[in-house]
């Protein structure tokens, strides 16, 4: 049986789990999630690529109140969101286990629970500090 | 100095009080009209070119039914936190390629209570994005300014300055809508909302209306004893590197903000250099928002704030008076009057009535800055000229 994910165009691979970007054939610039076109340079020479799954805190913030509908939560508690340097892009995500962070620490992607659909978890990507 | 046929003039301005407000938005709107045109003597039938802006759900060219039918032409303009810096923009555009004397700009919002409420199709971004608690406005100003005080070595007390600044400013100020002050720790001690950014730290939405009356050339001193020129004012959208709201990703390269290319953009217009300014106005959507403007718009220089804080360089009497109405923090920020009132407040000091704190020594050159979703800026350089040449 498979892992319910949030969004499965966000991924080329849930098992291990691996982000899905996309690269630009002209300019090389890295995005996500993937797109046709290159934000950077216009053109329309993109490729769908798996992302690194390590990379380095770059900003972290939690959330201390519950953000309104079309946020979805089983019980909301307080919560955190970092942008993570991947090396070719900086990826922005939850960051699990912990509310304070600090910047520069080392992370690695991992799937985290979102909600419970009909009683089945759906998960959604995030990131936890490297022990 | 002479006038120039095409030289753009501020000759009347008005606003309402801003906060909450239960009548219609165009009540509002028509409120500040009403005051810009007695300011300058004028009638609504005298004026020959109108820009309204909001970002709601009203249209602006519907005034008219309140204020005359004139048959004038009406523009409306709706570009988020940068509307009222466009409508001006519009209206000096108007102006010169219509050959015109004068026009008038009007900006305003009735926004409901509470953070505003984003779909994340309406920014191209999938359902994911929303559900999992990421379109959250407050999250991204404190992505933002933890980035920036950790690259430039800032400490979070600065956070508090600028809060307590602004309420202090504000509680002199007669139409800001928050006017009880608060200290610095009071600032810092205050329910985290989003870290490093407490409750004390962040604009609402709320309402309000900001009108001016612009004329054209030598016109401007048949209507108005100190009129102010608009020097310059510029646009500017994103580039790859700028730190947007509502963005799952960044690029890694050198960081590039719609500010700093407004900024300079319209302190080059207009022949000075930011050193020349003596009165400003900066975005403060939060704290940290002011605190990184003062750096990307070349106010001060990055890593510099905190002692600028303390030295009291932004204070009435400082180097740089800032935001001398309490700015977003104590006015809150109807979108559409946002940008208005910095200029409002501007012209104001240059004029020597200040509604709130008056900046001494008589300042002849000020400049507003407005930064907004998804990655616009506007700025604008003002000048007392002085005396009908
Ligand atoms: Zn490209």
């Amino acid at each position: 049986m498979g892992i319910a994910v949030v969004d499965s165009t966000l991924f080329t691979s849930v098992d291990p789990v691996v982000l899905a970007g996309s690269m630009c054939g002209a300019c090389g610039a890295h995005v996500f999630p993937a797109m046709d076109s290159c934000p950077t340079c216009s053109s329309l020479d993109v490729t769908r690529v798996g992302l690194p799954t390590e990379g380095t805190l770059w900003s972290w913030t939690t959330q201390h109140f519950a953000p309104k509908p079309p946020f979805r939560t089983d019980e909301f508690a307080p919560f955190s969101i970092g942008y993570v340097d991947l090396g070719p892009v900086i990826v922005e995500g939850w960051l699990v286990g912990k509310t304070q962070w600090t910047i520069g620490e080392q992370v690695n992607l991992v799937l985290a629970k979102a909600w419970t659909h009909e009683g089945a978890p759906v998960f959604t990507f995030g990131f936890e500090a490297v022990t | 100095m002479s006038v120039n046929t095409n030289d753009i003039f501020i000759v009347g301005a008005a606003r309402t009080e801003f906060g909450r407000f239960d009548g219609e938005d165009n009540e509002l709107a028509e409120t500040a009209v009403r005051g810009a045109l007695a300011d300058c003597g004028l009638a609504w039938s005298d004026i020959e070119f109108a820009v309204g802006g909001t970002n709601g759900e009203t249209k602006p060219d519907n005034l008219v039914s309140r204020l005359g039918l004139t048959g004038l032409p009406f523009v409306t303009v709706k570009n988020g936190c940068a509307t009222g810096a466009v409508a001006l923009m519009t209206a000096r555009n108007g102006l010169i390629a219509e050959d015109l004397d004068v026009a008038c700009v009007v900006g305003y919002d009735n926004h409901a209570r509470g953070a505003f409420n984003v779909s994340p199709a309406r920014y191209g971004l999938g359902d994911w994005y929303g559900a999992t608690g990421m379109m959250v406005t407050t999250s991204y100003f404190a992505l933002k300014i933890a980035r920036y005080l950790h690259e430039h070595g800032i400490s979070q007390r600065t956070l508090g300055y600028a809060s307590a600044k602004a309420f202090d400013y504000a509680q002199e100020h007669p139409y800001a809508w928050r006017r009880k002050p608060v200290s610095v720790d009071e600032a810092m001690d205050a329910d985290m909302i989003n870290d490093p950014l407490t409750r004390f730290m962040f604009c609402a939405p709320d309402a309000g209306a900001v009108s001016l009356v612009l004329a054209r050339g030598s016109k401007a001193y048949d209507l108005c004893e100190t009129p102010i020129r608009l020097a310059s004012v510029a646009l500017r959208g994103r580039r790859p590197g700028s730190f947007e709201v509502f963005s799952p990703w960044l690029s890694p390269g050198d960081r590039t903000s719609p500010s700093i290319d407004a900024a300079k953009a319209a302190f080059d217009l207009a022949g000075i250099t930011p050193a020349d300014v003596q009165v400003a106005q900066l975005q403060d959507t939060d704290s940290g928002a002011e605190v990184i403007h003062l750096g990307e718009t070349g106010l001060v220089a990055h890593g510099e704030q905190e002692a600028a804080y303390r030295n009291g360089e932004f204070e009435i009497d400082g180097r740089l008076p800032l935001n001398t109405d309490g700015g977003l923090l104590a006015n809150g920020e109807p979108v559409g009057a946002s940008g208005l009132r910095q200029v409002h407040e501007i012209v104001r000091q240059l004029q020597g009535r200040a509604d709130g704190k008056q900046v001494p020594g008589a300042p002849r050159i000020g400049f507003t800055h407005v930064y907004g979703a998804p990655g616009i800026s506007a700025c604008t350089v003002l000048i007392n000229e002085g005396a009908r040449p």
